[in-house]
């Protein structure tokens, strides 16, 4: 598909839902002083627990985000995405009306879907039996409901197909969102991720040993594991042409990506795996190893992940590695919003001009090999023109985005 | 919306599991009206000729598939720690390859795609996983072995690993239209060249937690049973097919889904009529209708409605699995693809040349897809137009 006509595609708005604040600004604030967004678990009961740090939003108010959606109808995650994605049309500057009016859609990505809802109707089952399940909460669980938030929220016309590819979920939408602008599918896509904190999802991930007990050091030499986090985030996508015609301001241009699957374990990830899928990200998207100026790493701070990541990064450049930090050390794991964080500050390096740091990094794991460079505390001035943004998953899940500064 | 003609895709194979019992030829008998609607109690979901479907259900109707043992198809190595999502899944994988004129070569399995379908994954899986969080003596105490299985794309992943299939692999929450879903996504990544060919098809599972959701929500009519099923279809170019020496059971045409805030009738009958224009169809050709919501409290009239605004009338020969089948939630559309195919096969000529399958939840999701019978466009008088 190298070559095919089509059309550039834009990112022209940002959103963001986080532990590190509301709205890409302050996000991107918080990430580029390498500002930590994890605390106590406030979302569920942690006692029994050993470790009870997570990236939980402390102050989401979708009652003051939302215009449209009935809060009480809707579980937290749709109302992360939709959140999320209201803000990213606000900040694309473009009329809501001309929005409802035109082909639009959006593909938002997911790992648990309403898994906090799940915790709420198990309890009910353990205490009361399931004949006393809620009858307004078993309505709000399928996953598809995040999606189509979006949509309702902002009155879209087009699809809403919700992508639950786990932690590479929203990768995967924003290729697919990116494929539907390019192909003129659709004028305009959201794309995007959200997810919230599960305290099924905390157990099954201490349970595993990929869990940290308070700090997420990805590439350290004492790294122990991931934090699990929350968040929604979205990306607005138009034609280039488009967003040039309109004035909008133009963050990234969305350059392509590549997808695979490892097919061979559950969890274990695969770095022969993982290195095909970056060089046909780098195919499709028209670039060479030497073009990537900055990776922005699926980074979970799992010894596992992190050894498996830079090995097939070397697979692919050599000797000579881009810089390659995680933002997961800030915000922790958000899950199928991950890979969505990463694409947003992405555009955001590319667009003023840096590159996102690892906090916590004391020391780089010296069994990593040379020359990995994690932009270790805060982030560093840089003149980054094409980046590239990872997304893993349980199942051998791989979904890489590239992304170029709009010129 | 583009309303350019899309081009078709050719169904290749496909495999099928259902209350009516394992593969397309039991599915037809049914739908020829050779069974009673599946109304298993409880009680029989442990029936000694099949894999049991252990725990409590609600006093309504249940369809379970009868006599199915996994093992029959999957063998024994492996199988274990699956749960059943994932065993429905995978049996119907192994029946849509195993069908194939020309099997995949190792080859096409480096460029063969995954996409599944399902709006919760294995709700079992998950609510048992977060139930040891409250029961154990440590919250902590959950099985290692269940933690993926309790993640929706734990499907589709397992359909890679048993098969070796390296293309995209992803997992579609689609509501009752996650067939539909998948096939967007399928289109798409094989028009993009991120697959050759793509199993594409969607799930669902009958258990307590979900029986207990259906019973408690209201949301289906007095006698309406909830039912589990899976349907899988491989899906190619049709010049991948004719070179690999496969014959096409169906071209997939347009395939629309949409949410509607308010206006649920309205927007299934636009979806409709969006997806014949990009089929390059007219609304009287279409000779059967496969719907959906069958038993859904408030939309079953709105779906035939639409279908009557988008076509002018109900055609002649109406497909309602679901009354047979019953509720299925996310295995709906891609059951409801199956039930097509199924009535082709066995009668192909009384069903007349292109069937409309259509969709409509409770998740305000409308969705509706163009299926024609391999050939049609070459026949004179039925040229296809844009």
């Amino acid at each position: 598909m190298t070559g095919e006509a089509g059309r550039r595609v834009a990112v022209t708005g940002l959103g963001a839902v986080s532990s590190l604040g509301t709205g890409v600004r302050s996000f991107t604030e918080a990430i580029r002083a390498g500002r930590s967004g994890i605390a106590e678990i406030q979302s569920f009961d942690t006692t029994g627990f050993p470790y009870t740090m997570a990236g939980g939003i402390r102050d989401f108010e979708p009652e003051s985000l939302l215009a449209r959606l009935r809060v009480a109808e809707w579980g937290r995650s749709s109302l992360l995405a939709a959140a999320a994605a209201r803000l990213a049309v606000q900040d694309a500057g473009i009329d809501p009306d001309y929005l409802a009016a035109a082909s639009a859609g959006s593909v938002m990505g997911t790992t648990g879907g309403e898994a906090a809802l799940v915790d709420e109707l198990t309890g009910t089952w353990v205490t009361e039996g399931m004949k006393n399940l809620d009858r307004a909460q078993v309505r709000k669980v399928p996953a598809d409901r995040v999606g189509a938030a979006v949509n309702l929220e902002l009155e879209l016309s087009g699809e809403a197909l919700t992508i639950a590819t786990a932690c590479a979920a929203s990768n995967y939408a924003l290729g697919y969102g990116y494929d539907m602008v390019r192909t003129g599918e659709a004028e305009f896509m959201i794309s995007g991720g959200a997810d919230s904190i599960a305290r099924w999802a905390h157990a099954g991930f201490y349970r595993i040993g990929a869990l940290a007990e308070s700090v997420c050091r990805p590439f350290d030499a004492d790294r122990s594991g991931t934090l699990i986090a929350e968040g929604g985030v979205a990306l607005f996508l138009e034609t280039l042409d488009g967003a040039v015609a309109r004035g909008a301001r133009i963050y990234a241009e969305v350059l392509g990506y590549g997808v695979n699957c490892d097919a061979r374990h559950p969890v274990a990830p695969d770095p022969v795996s993982i290195a095909d899928c970056i060089k046909t990200a780098h195919r499709n998207a028209g670039v060479s190893p030497e073009d990537i100026d900055y990776i922005c790493a699926h980074g979970t701070g799992t010894p596992a992940n992190d050894a498996t990541e830079i090995s097939a990064v070397r697979a692919v450049f050599g000797d000579r590695l881009p810089p390659i930090s995680s933002i997961k050390s800030m915000i922790g794991h958000t899950l199928g919003a991950a890979s969505g964080f990463g694409a947003l500050i992405c555009c955001m390096a590319l667009h003023e001009g840096f590159l996102p740091p690892t906090a916590n990094l004391v020391q780089v794991d010296p069994a990593l090999g040379p020359g990995v460079d994690c932009v270790p505390g805060t982030s560093r001035p840089a003149a980054p023109r094409i980046v590239e943004n990872h997304g893993f998953a349980f199942g051998g899940n791989n979904a890489i985005t590239i992304l170029g500064r709009a010129v | 919306m583009s309303t350019t003609v899309v081009a078709p895709l050719a169904i290749t194979g496909c495999g099928v599991v259902s209350p009516a019992g394992v593969g397309l030829d039991a599915l037809a008998g049914w739908l020829r009206g050779s069974a009673e609607p599946a109304q298993r109690g409880a009680a029989d979901l442990d029936a000694p000729d099949s894999d049991p479907i252990a725990g409590d259900f609600p006093p309504m109707p249940l369809a379970a598939i009868p006599g199915l043992r996994v093992t029959d198809y999957l063998g024994k190595k492996g199988i274990r720690s699956l749960d059943r999502t994932t065993r429905l899944a995978l049996v119907a994988c192994y029946q849509a390859l195993a069908g194939m004129g020309t099997p995949l070569t190792d080859e096409d399995r480096d460029r063969t795609g995954v996409v599944i379908g399902t709006s919760t994954g294995s709700i079992r899986s998950t609510s048992e996983l977060c139930r040891d969080t409250y029961v154990q003596e440590k919250p902590y105490m959950v099985r290692v072995d269940q933690f993926p299985a309790s993640v929706m794309n734990c499907c589709a992943s397992q359909i890679a690993i048993k098969n070796s299939l390296h293309g995209v692999n992803a997992t579609m929450a689609g509501g009752r239209a996650s067939g539909l879903a998948a096939i967007r996504y399928a289109r798409n990544a094989i028009a993009r060249g991120h697959a050759d060919h793509v199993l594409a098809g969607a799930v669902e599972e009958l258990c307590p937690q979900s029986a207990w959701a259906w019973y408690r929500s209201g949301a289906l009519t007095a006698g309406a049973a909830v039912g589990e099923g899976a349907a899988v279809f491989i899906i190619e170019k049709p010049e991948g097919a004719a070179a690999g020496g496969r014959v096409p059971v169906a071209e997939l045409l347009g395939c629309e889904t949409a949410i509607a805030g308010t206006g649920m009738r309205r927007a299934l009958a636009r979806c409709a009529e969006r997806a014949l224009e990009r089929s390059g169809i007219p609304a009287d050709a279409v000779t059967t209708v496969s719907l959906g919501a069958t038993g859904l409290r408030g939309l079953e009239a709105a779906e035939e409605d639409a279908v009557r605004a988008a076509l002018g009338k109900l055609p002649t020969i109406q497909l309602r699995p679901s009354a047979l089948l019953g509720e299925s939630f996310s295995a709906t559309a891609a059951l409801q693809i199956a039930a097509v195919l199924a009535a082709w096969r066995t009668d192909s000529a009384a069903m007349g040349p292109v069937a409309l399958v259509t969709s409509i939840g409770h998740d305000n999701d409308v969705g509706c897809l163009v299926l024609r019978q391999p050939g049609y466009n070459q026949k004179p008088g039925h040229d296809q137009k844009g």
